[in-house]
């Protein structure tokens, strides 16, 4: 079943187009990471999901209706900018949340309590926002987003301003929760925790989709690259485009290795075997996202 | 499942109501009517001034005393009038000079209330009928006392008085021991002369009490002598100078006419006044609360689980809610004051809370001051979603504030002149300032075409502006940067630009 679905979307400021003709599908129980520069599109396009502000053009489907308020029940939100009512105390905030998103009281606040718990805050429930610290607060903010259980819960640069700690504790949640069967979309600039967590990812760059898919398939963009330690140059083994010698010694000789994009390591392996090709060494090197993303947005990836 | 607009009503609701402002605002009217009897009681400074008389003449001071003194019971044979008029004690001695409020007393009025016995008397005879819990009269000050003139100065020339007098009337600095001498007069042997003039010394323009009774006394005297002179006997001199007209006042009973209007617009615009007041504190809190939920980045998430027009409609409930618990508290307190206590206090608000035993004014003040607070709270939402800080919503509520509150103390003071005004009628019908015109005419009397024509243009003018600022606010709330001008705010009224 799709989780969320954005259909030739488009949204204009004015005569600024900030998202352009997107589509893409994230399927039920996804961890689907959305990953592009600043002003990329990834915060309008979440917006639009949440109907915060409307679409100029395309279809959006969320948990198999149109966006709206009627859909904040089964959601969660973490936006980028965070804040909370300074006045309130943890568990009230939390609660009000709950309730906004039409929890009972008597549950919202049950809940509030068990996640105050999981987060090392159970003695601050009763605590002011104002005199919590701003890792304490950033804890509070994320059980207003989850205090529902959310069939989606959608992040905006979740770990932005987060201290490694709970930066950990957000991975861990989001863990916990996609292990229980929920969506979860988040968009960040940050490749390593889209590594670590996506199953699926979209880039975008100025608005528009350039690549959506699987980790495997993102890195496979791009041309593999091979560490090999040989006598002589692996140019003109079949695939290799180029060969850039790093060192050496004893007359064997490292070579940085780039194979023509689709090429497969291992066909040329068995090229060098058939030849009789002299190696030591043979390592694939895995193109990591931030290779990926560099790849494919390139410069247009930051706007000014 | 509970409404999200009356769940953001109920945390704006608390969030004003757990600040210290909203207590110490909240609890101010009902210190205020504790404490005011208490500090007046205090504070309350004798209005009697002192009065010294050097006479040469060896017959104005007596005459000067007699005739301050016969003021001073026309005063108290007048405030006796009114207390009786009021507290229904006529019947009592309906033939008694206190029982008649047709007239302007006359010396002879006068002297023959004090031959009956004065106020003594007439307490006497109106303990006779009066009710358990009629207060008791109070008697007035009197406004002058004569004090001994000193050897010294009873003795000085002209020349020396204008030295020491001065030093007495206006001391360089002030002696709270001394008895403190407000008028001192001088009056020549041969008053009356073209060379010896009448004098006064006094720290300011002496009242014209004073220089009345000053001027009739003697004034008197010369023509006493003037007309003996002429030859006539004394007794026919004296007879001559007791000639006076009986004047008749014709007036409404206490309590109706211009009194009436006075009295009845008290309660009416003190609510205007606490609307305002009111307005001012709740929108301001209100307003705070919105910069605050801007600059801490919280709207997107409140957003993500409520629309635009529920966080909108959230907030105006809860200040509307802020603004009534405030003014029911403080007119409980009103009504508890004058129902519940006895005094000055309670005998000024019991016939200023008259007009809301009339139900239909009492629910034209209802709605009137309910609308104007939707009307008033929607411009500070608006102008708390346009604002990053505070310093940014000041620089949109000055001038607001100053259309909104300025022509207060001239409808105000109109009301009272003339409830009926060309102007009055005129503002009542501008819809910024009908709940302020409106709530302070209603309790001199308002036609009913004009309370419901003005009540319907009222409700279009705050419908249209819901509509209008709710497009500002909607588009606003998201919005960063500089703040939106007037040619922005006018194109997001008519929805040309959004988000």
């Amino acid at each position: 079943m799709t989780a969320l679905l954005l259909d030739s979307v488009t949204k204009e400021f004015g005569d600024k187009r900030a998202v352009d003709n997107l589509s893409f599908t994230v399927r039920d129980g996804e961890v689907y990471g959305f990953l592009g520069g600043n002003g990329a599109g990834k915060t309008t396009s979440l917006r639009m999901v949440l109907d915060i502000i409307r679409p100029t053009a395309g279809r959006i489907e969320i948990l198999g209706r149109a966006p709206g308020r009627e859909n904040s029940a089964e959601l969660g939100f973490l936006p980028e900018e965070r804040g909370l009512y300074r006045t309130m105390t943890a568990l009230d905030t939390i609660t009000y949340f709950g309730r906004l998103k039409g929890m009972s009281k008597s549950d919202a606040r049950r809940e509030g309590r068990a996640l105050l718990e999981r987060f090392g805050l159970a003695d601050s429930a009763n605590t002011r926002v104002e005199k919590l610290s701003k890792g304490m607060a950033q804890k509070v903010q994320l059980a207003t987003a989850v205090v529902n259980a959310p069939r989606l819960l959608i992040l905006d640069e979740p770990f932005s301003g987060l201290d490694p700690v709970n930066q950990g504790l957000l991975e861990a949640e989001i863990q916990r929760l996609a292990g229980q069967g929920a969506t979860i979309v988040f968009s960040t600039h940050v490749m390593q925790h889209a590594e670590r967590l996506c199953d699926r990812l979209l880039l975008l760059a100025q608005g528009r989709k350039v690549f959506e898919g699987t980790q495997d398939e993102a890195r496979a963009t791009l041309p593999a690259r091979l560490s090999v330690l040989a006598r002589e140059t692996p140019v003109g083994l079949p695939g290799v485009i180029q060969a850039v010698e790093m060192g050496g010694e004893n007359g064997w000789r490292e070579w940085d290795v780039r194979l023509a994009p689709g090429g497969d390591p291992g066909d040329l392996l068995q090229a060098c075997t058939e030849r009789g090709f002299a190696l030591r060494r043979f390592e694939q090197r895995r193109p990591s996202l931030h290779d990926v993303f560099i790849h494919l947005v390139g410069g247009e990836g930051e706007r000014a | 499942m509970t409404n999200p607009t009356l769940l953001v009503a109920a945390r704006e609701f608390r969030q004003i109501a757990t600040t210290r402002s909203f207590w110490i605002t909240l609890l101010i009217i009902p210190f205020v009517l504790a404490i005011g009897p208490i500090a007046s009681h205090f504070m309350e400074k004798s209005q009697t001034e002192t009065v010294m008389l050097i006479d040469r003449s060896g017959q104005a001071a007596p005459a000067i005393t007699a005739k301050l003194a016969l003021d001073e019971q026309r005063r108290l044979l007048m405030a006796l009038s009114r207390y009786s008029e009021s507290h229904g004690l006529d019947r009592a001695d309906p033939q008694a000079l206190w029982a008649r409020h047709d007239r302007y007393y006359t010396d002879a009025d006068v002297e023959a209330f004090v031959r009956s016995g004065g106020l003594d008397h007439a307490e006497h005879v109106m303990r006779r009928v009066a009710a358990p819990d009629t207060p008791p009269f109070d008697k007035p000050d009197p406004d002058y006392r004569i004090v001994p003139t000193p050897p010294a100065i009873a003795a000085a020339n002209p020349a020396e008085l204008g030295h020491i007098l001065p030093a007495l009337t206006n001391p360089p600095k002030k002696d709270h021991g001394a008895e403190p001498l407000d008028y001192a007069i001088y009056v020549p042997a041969d008053f009356g002369s073209s060379r010896a003039a009448v004098q006064i010394w006094s720290d300011g323009p002496p009242p014209a009490s004073l220089m009345g009774a000053l001027q009739d006394t003697l004034t008197r005297a010369m023509r006493l002598r003037f007309i003996q002179a002429q030859g006539l006997s004394r007794a026919t001199a004296v007879q001559a100078g007791e000639i006076a007209p009986l004047i008749a006042v014709n007036r409404p009973p206490q309590g109706k006419g211009q009194e009436q209007v006075v009295i009845r617009s008290i309660l009416p615009l003190m609510v205007s006044y606490l609307l305002l007041m009111s307005l001012m504190l709740s929108g301001s809190w209100m307003l705070q609360g919105t910069v605050e939920e801007r600059s801490n980045k919280l709207i997107e998430t409140v957003l993500a689980c409520i629309s635009p027009d529920e966080l909108m409609y959230g907030k105006l409930v809860g200040t509307v809610a802020v603004g009534l618990t405030m003014v029911a508290f403080w007119i409980g307190c009103a009504i508890a004051a004058a129902f519940a206590t006895q005094g000055m206090i309670a005998d000024f608000l019991r016939p200023a809370l008259a007009p809301l035993a009339q139900p239909t004014v009492a629910i034209a003040m209802i709605y009137y001051f309910l609308a104007g607070y939707l009307m008033i709270s929607m411009i500070f939402l608006t102008i708390g979603a346009m604002s990053d800080s505070f310093r940014d919503a000041q620089s949109y509520l000055s001038p607001v504030m100053l259309v909104i509150a300025m022509p207060f103390a001239i409808i105000a003071q109109a009301v009272l002149h003339d409830p009926s005004s060309l102007g009055v009628r005129i503002m009542s019908w501008i819809p910024i300032y009908t709940p302020f015109t409106m709530l302070a005419r209603l309790g001199a009397g308002v036609p009913v075409w004009e309370v419901i024509g003005c009540g319907v243009t009222l409700a279009l003018f705050v419908a249209v502006e819901v509509v209008l600022l709710g497009r500002v606010f909607r588009a606003s709330l998201l919005g960063g940067g500089s703040k939106p001008n007037l040619a922005r705010i006018g194109r997001l009224m008519r929805g040309r630009e959004v988000e």
